[in-house]
């Protein structure tokens, strides 16, 4: 494993850019799967009536719609890969593989983070007109959304290449990535409703939560990175 | 292979034997701790005394749940009546004394003692920790196994590592299950129901969910060296889930119990080491019995293939 190469990571990740840009493929799916997660949403909540507060519930919904979203997301791009044989000629070019590594995490969350940053506006407009929002601890949510996406996407790409390799890959991928990923979703959706919520109380959960996402990105992206090597080999 | 099967089988007597005696112990040597206590013995089904208990109280109103007790009223001019109580109200109590009955209007009463016995309730619930906690404790330390056997695999490619990960990975998924069903009867004794969200059972939920995927991956992948590697990854990926599981009703706030240090003593405290020891080595003969059935069936294999050239 030698060190990581600023040119090649920049090139393939151009390349995932690239080729997003002529199809629109990734972000259209994926915005789309978003927004039909809203209207579930809707008929989930039609019996609720207005009995609770929907700044609660918020966090929650919304990190469920992000971790549905970024499994498809994260299904494609690692299938494309393999389908257009890409991902053997990566393997035969000189490249190191933790640079193979980084380039398709940071090609999924920059995906992922484009989706969140669609999906966002819309959730509120949808679900939180009218309440009473604290305007400066909103303005900490990019930094959750950010830490959870870069977790999300890491171990989701490690995932995601073993799954594409495997029959039944959604439900491969499923099945290894919502119990992995727990600690994450715990953390994130702890810190998106202290953030929502605001106020003091409000920022100190939302730091609480984002050590814990903070946390787990460092453990598990240097595992996921310690191990790509094997995966994307075998 | 033969003392393969050797090994097991006297692994398995012994596990049995100190599992079984472990139980013995807990049930019959072991004392029954209390679950909290009454103080009318109809209450619950099984009480034992606890002796005798005497409470002052200087309300009437608190009085009403001590009728048909021994009592000793002292009024506000300081005359004392002894009596069983009769009834008590907001408004004033009732005693047949000796003389006859008295009585006391609520605003003279100085103050009252009870005198009654209390029972406690044993916790017989209690007695599933002498198997629960070393089945959850072998369960960790199988998957321990597991991941050192999947990291000297990815360290030296040989697939005697691969059987004996896959076979740990077996052998947890046995002790998971017991754990889970155990911890399930237990938390309905105990809380009253049968799941709770809770910190240590949300993460060992986790895991076996984990366990489940581990061989979900491995089943639906194809080629054999490629299955053994991506086992081997994610049950090092899963592994990070042990430790967390394991400190986190230690780090947050869990109504799962926790043992303390010099929280078990004599009997307790034997019959526990000798439940650990037994599960140990049952968990040692489960194993090595799969693991002389997995390498009996490559035998066949091998003889299969060689028959057919």
């Amino acid at each position: 494993m030698a060190g990581l190469s600023g040119r090649q990571l920049r090139a393939m990740l151009r390349k995932d850019i690239v080729m997003e840009l002529r199809t629109k493929e990734m972000i259209m799916s994926m915005g789309l799967y978003a927004l039909l997660t809203m209207v579930v949403y809707f008929v989930a909540l039609s019996q609720a009536g207005s009995s609770f507060d929907p700044r609660d519930i918020a966090a929650g919904l919304l990190w469920l719609a992000f971790i549905f979203t970024s499994m498809l997301g994260l299904n494609r791009s690692l299938v494309h890969e393999k389908d257009q044989g890409c991902l053997e000629a990566l393997l035969l070019s000189p490249v190191d593989r933790p640079v193979i590594f980084f380039a398709k995490a940071g090609g999924n969350l920059i995906f992922l983070l484009a989706v969140e940053l669609l999906t966002l506006p819309v959730f509120g407009f949808l679900f939180l007109q009218g309440e009473q929002m604290d305007a400066s601890s909103l303005a900490l949510l990019p930094l959750i959304l950010l830490a959870g996406s870069v977790g999300i996407s890491g171990v989701g790409t490690l995932l995601a290449t073993m799954s594409v390799n495997t029959s039944g890959k959604d439900f491969v991928l499923a099945m290894l990535f919502i119990p992995l990923m727990y600690p994450l979703l715990l953390g994130a959706v702890i810190a998106t409703g202290g953030a929502i919520v605001g106020g003091a109380e409000g920022v100190g959960v939302f730091w609480t939560g984002m050590g814990w996402v903070v946390g787990y990105d460092v453990i598990m992206l240097l595992a996921s990175y310690g191990l790509y090597e094997f995966i994307v080999g075998a | 292979m033969k003392s393969l099967t050797t090994k097991a089988m006297i692994a398995l007597v012994l596990g049995g034997v100190l599992t079984l005696g472990a139980f013995l112990g807990a049930f019959l040597w072991a004392g029954v701790p209390d679950f909290g206590f009454v103080r009318t013995a109809e209450q619950v089904d099984s009480v034992r005394y606890r002796g005798p208990f005497e409470q002052t109280i200087d309300e009437a109103r608190y009085l009403g749940n001590y009728v048909g007790y021994r009592v000793e009223v002292v009024g506000d001019g300081g005359q004392t009546f002894r009596g069983e109580l009769t009834s008590a109200d907001e408004d004033s109590l009732t005693l047949e004394t000796d003389s006859g009955a008295v009585t006391i209007v609520a605003p003279a009463l100085e103050s009252a003692t009870v005198f009654g016995s209390e029972y406690g309730r044993p916790d017989w619930g209690q007695k599933i920790f002498y198997f629960h906690v070393p089945v959850a404790e072998i369960s960790f330390i199988v998957f321990a196994f597991a991941a050192f056997y999947a990291v000297r695999f990815l360290m030296t490619r040989n697939r005697e590592y691969d059987t004996k990960q896959r076979v740990s990975m077996e052998v947890t998924l046995v002790f998971v299950g017991l754990t889970m069903a155990t911890g399930i009867l237990w938390t309905k004794a105990a809380w009253g129901v049968w799941w709770d969200w809770e910190p240590r059972l949300t993460t060992y939920f986790i895991l076996t969910l984990l366990v489940v995927a581990y061989f979900v991956l491995r089943n639906s992948v194809e080629d054999e060296e490629r299955r053994a590697v991506y086992g081997a990854v994610f049950s090092i990926l899963a592994f990070i889930d042990v430790p967390i599981s394991f400190f986190i009703t230690r780090l947050i706030p869990s109504n799962h119990p926790v043992i303390e240090r010099g929280g078990l003593e004599g009997p307790m405290l034997i019959s526990f080491i000798v439940a650990q020891i037994g599960m140990i080595a049952l968990g040692y003969a489960i194993y090595q019995l799969r693991m002389g059935e997995v390498q009996l069936r490559d035998r066949i294999e091998q003889a299969k293939t060689l028959l057919e050239r």
